[in-house]
Parts: C-alpha cells; structure tokens; sequence
C-alpha cells in the first residue's frame, strides 16, 4: 500500500489537490485584473462622460455627450472581450461571480445610452433589448446549449432597473434644464417597464428585491409629471 | 358584457402602449420560471441527499471494528438509504451538465459533501485508509450508472474529509468509553512489514489518533488560496482542529485516570518522549 509515513493518506491525493487549487487560483488572479481594468473604465465613465453630463445638458446637446458615451464604453467593450475569452475556457458559473457586477454596470451604461438615443437608436425613449446589448458587447446572451462567456438574463434585468433609477433621476433634472416634456416620455418608459416586471414570477432573491424598488420610482416621475401638469407647464401636444 | 367591451375598447390605445415590453418580458418569465423549478428540484434533493447521509452516518458509528469488512446488520441497516440517495442522484443528473453544473453548485454542494462525508467515514473504516478525490468521484459518478452521472468537484471532496473527522472523533471517543482504548489500525496485509519496523525500532502502532493527526497536518497545509472555497474551508478548520483536540484530551483521561479502571492499564508504560500513544492492552 503507498503510504506517507502514517499510512491513512495515499501519497500525493493532497498534492494533485493543491495543484488543482493553484491553478484555479491562478485564473482568478487573471480574471481580477481584467474585472479591475473594467471597474476602472466604469468608474472613468461616470466622471467625466453621460451619467453625469446627461443630467446637466439639454436636448439639443444630448448627441454629443452621447457620441462621446459611446466611445468610452466601446473601450470597456474592449475588456469585456478580453474577459469573455478568458472566462470562456473556465466552467462560466464557476467564476461569474468576481465579474458580474462589472457586467451589470455596462450593461446599465449601454441601456442609458441607447435610451438617450446612442447605438443607432437615434430617438429617445428605446429600450436595447438583451439580444441588442449582447450584439453592442459582442458577446453571446442567456446561453444555454454551451458553456461559455455571455450576458445572463438576470444582469440584463438587473441592469435595466440600475436605468430605471437613472432615469428617475433625469426625471427631475430635465425639469431644472427647463425640458417639460422628458419627464412625461420617462413616465411612459417607466411605467412600461414596471408592467414588464409585474409579469415574472420573481423568488425572493436579490432581483426580487431590487425590482421591489421600480414601484417607488415609477411614483417618483408620476410626481414630477403631476407637479408639471398642477401648474400648465406640460407641453401640449 | 356589453360595458366590459367599451372599456376594452376604451383603454385599447393606452393598453397597446402599456405592453410594449411584455413579450420580452413574458419570454423573461420562461426562463427564469425553468430556472427556478430546476434550482428547487436540485435544493429539494439535495436536502434529502443529506439527511439519508446523515443516517448512513448514524449507522457506521455504531461498527466496533476497523480495517475490516462491515457487519452484514449494518449494510443491511444502510441499503434503503444508499437507494434513496441514489434515486435522488438520478433524478437531478440531468439538471446539472454542461453549464448548469456549476450553476447549482450551491444547491448540490451541501448534499454531494454530505455524501462525501459518508463515504469516507465508511471507507475509513473499511480500509483504514483515506478515499482519493478520483475514486469519490469515481464512485458518485457509479450511483447514476445509466445517467450522466454527477461530477464532485476537488472542493466537494475537501470539505467532506473535513466533515468526516467529526466522525473520526465520535468514532474514537466511543471506542474508548465503550472498551477502554483507542481503535488501532491492525492490517493484516502488511503485516509482515510492520512486524520488521515495529522490531527494528519501535514503530509505533497505527491508530485513530495518527490518522486523524495525519490528517490535520495534510489539511492545515493546504493553500486554499481566496474565493468562496476558501472561506469554507477555514470555517471547518476550527471544528476540525477541535475534533483532534477532543480525542486527544479524551485520550488523555483515559490515561490520567486509568488506574481508576483496572482493565489492561500497566502503569509502567513511558509517556514522555516521542511515545504520543500509549499501548493499553496487555
């Protein structure tokens, strides 16, 4: 029998074992520094490009900052290919954990973007469908017949709430930037989208909770359009 | 009827627009409604996988001998279990491959470590030796024979063995309140082996004890690294580590107080040195 001194233990069971640690360990290690570099692209986005300059800036000016969104969220894009092919040679649910904030942040870029009218959307008031962001992020989404690198329905779900608390945002500010009529078309997307929500069957799970929150933000705009409509300032159409 | 239809008709427009997302979400719902009754029907098992382990568990505690087959009763006491664990294995193989075998991890580790626990403990007994991470696996993957069988993942096997010196613990302290000493590795295969070591220079005996120190020293030099695995694997550390010390305070008592029972104890014999063990049979 190959034993080690006492004779319970096999030699080299904890050895392959160790090995098979550190090699995990290792794609870990590789996999944080790409999540790392696309935290760090996210957090450059929301300094100086749309989440911050769509609240101050009018309509007419919107294409520029959306033009200039868009060219800061194609470099994260870059990193999410560099992460995609190396998460793609790991089980995905294995290591989704260490990214799928990061991706969740994207994807609510990417939706705010195309909702302010970027990727082609031209108008306002669109909403990127799962399949669109995976087409903009170049990335398959809700896989299910192979194991590989892609967008889940849940970080698209989760996303699309991240733009509804934007949008509740820009809500108001629209009002301070003297524009009355956003505030009714982000009360339309909102309501919309809350009626979208109402239809899942949600477990009490961190998605449950979250889409909890569209309520209190879908009464938030309805007071900005009542506070509009209470002094005639709606536009009429 | 009729007024139910001027109300249709009355918030068609406003209806129309309120939809606008609901074949995407509706689509949304199909999955996750599958995704949901897969993540159940896996916990389900897995709790059941757990509790017929747990059983199996109860029952070998009750085997006197080690290194040796298990008593007829005893395989006889287990079978309905091992059947149970098995038809839930085969209900769930399907719902765990290919992408989804990590994704239910969380809800199948707790019932595949459980059944590692088990297996080891009754392999422990059996062979006196640890079951390999390859032959665990091996051995899952036999109780869905004619399925896809399930994988055990390196961790699953890890946290088991740390579970299973709970058993070891239970096993020793048992054997010692029962007889009066610590169950000791008798392996009639290398006999003759242990006979020129033991003549040679006083090898010490095999016991529950060594192994189970053994067994501390391979875990405790274990590079978990970081990440969920590593947070559980430091939890179970303590209890393992408490474990060791159990035996060993129990073992201490046993010889501290021995004089007090007459059966087999010979006051003569040298503690000090590297003597950890102590022979106290006659």
């Amino acid at each position: 029998m190959a034993a080690n001194g006492d004779g319970m233990i096999e030699s080299g069971i904890f050895e392959s074992l160790q090995r098979k640690i550190d090699d995990d360990s290792a794609v870990k290690d590789a996999l944080r520094d790409i999540v790392q570099e696309l935290e760090k692209q996210g957090k450059i986005r929301k300094e100086e490009s749309i989440l911050s300059r769509a609240h101050s800036t009018g309509s007419a000016d919107l294409p520029s900052v959306v033009s200039s969104a868009q060219a800061s969220i194609d470099k994260e894009i870059q990193t999410i290919h560099k992460l995609s092919e190396t998460a793609s040679k790991q089980p995905y649910y294995k290591f989704n954990y260490s990214w799928t904030r990061q991706i969740q942040d994207a994807c609510s870029s990417i939706l705010l973007c195309g909702w302010l009218g970027g990727f082609g959307k031209g108008e306002t008031g669109q909403l990127l469908t799962i399949e669109d962001v995976g087409g903009i992020m170049g990335v398959p989404v809700n896989l299910k017949d192979r194991d590989a690198f892609h967008l889940t329905i849940e970080e698209y779900l989760q996303a699309l709430i991240s733009l509804l608390d934007e949008l509740a945002r820009l809500a108001r500010n629209s009002v301070t930037l003297g524009d009355y009529r956003r505030p009714q078309l982000i009360a339309q997307f909102i309501k919309e989208v809350h009626a979208g929500f109402q239809i899942l069957n949600l477990k009490n799970d961190t998605l449950r909770k979250r889409s909890d929150g569209v309520k209190y933000r879908v009464k938030e705009v309805e007071d900005v359009v009542y506070d509009l409509s209470l002094r005639g300032l709606l536009p009429k159409d | 009827m009729g007024s139910k239809r001027t109300r249709t008709e009355m918030e068609g427009q406003g209806q129309e627009k309120m939809e606008r997302f609901t074949p995407m979400f509706e689509h949304f719902r199909a999955e996750l409604d599958e995704h949901h009754d897969r993540r159940e029907r896996i916990t389900k098992a897995s709790r059941d996988i757990t509790a017929a382990s747990k059983k199996i568990i109860f029952t070998l505690q009750r085997v006197r001998t080690l290194n040796q087959p298990l008593p007829l009763h005893v395989w006889k006491a287990n079978k309905q279990y091992h059947d149970a664990i098995a038809t839930q294995f085969f209900a769930i193989s399907k719902d765990l491959q290919g992408l989804n075998a990590w994704r239910y991890n969380r809800q199948i580790t707790g019932g595949c470590q459980e059944w590692m626990e088990a297996a080891c403990f009754q392999h422990y007994l059996e062979t006196a030796t640890l079951i390999s991470d390859e032959d665990a696996a091996q051995k899952l993957r036999e109780l869905d024979a004619e399925g896809p069988g399930i994988r055990l993942s390196p961790e699953d096997w890890v946290l088991g063995v740390y579970d299973m010196t709970g058993e070891l613990m239970r096993f020793a302290i048992t054997a010692m309140a029962t007889s009066g000493e610590l169950p000791t590795i008798t392996s009639p295969s290398s006999s003759s082996d242990a006979m020129d070591v033991d003549g040679g220079g006083g090898r010490q005996q095999r016991n529950v004890l060594i192994d189970m120190r053994g067994l501390r020293a391979a875990l405790e030099g274990l590079d978990t690294g970081f990440g969920p695995f590593a947070k559980d694997a430091s939890m179970k550390m303590r209890v393992m580590q408490t474990s060791v010390e159990k035996v060993e305070k129990a073992l201490y008592g046993l010889i501290v107080r021995g004089a007090e029972r007459p059966k087999g104890w010979m006051p003569e014999v040298e503690i000090g040195g590297g003597g950890r063990t102590v022979e106290v049979e006659g």
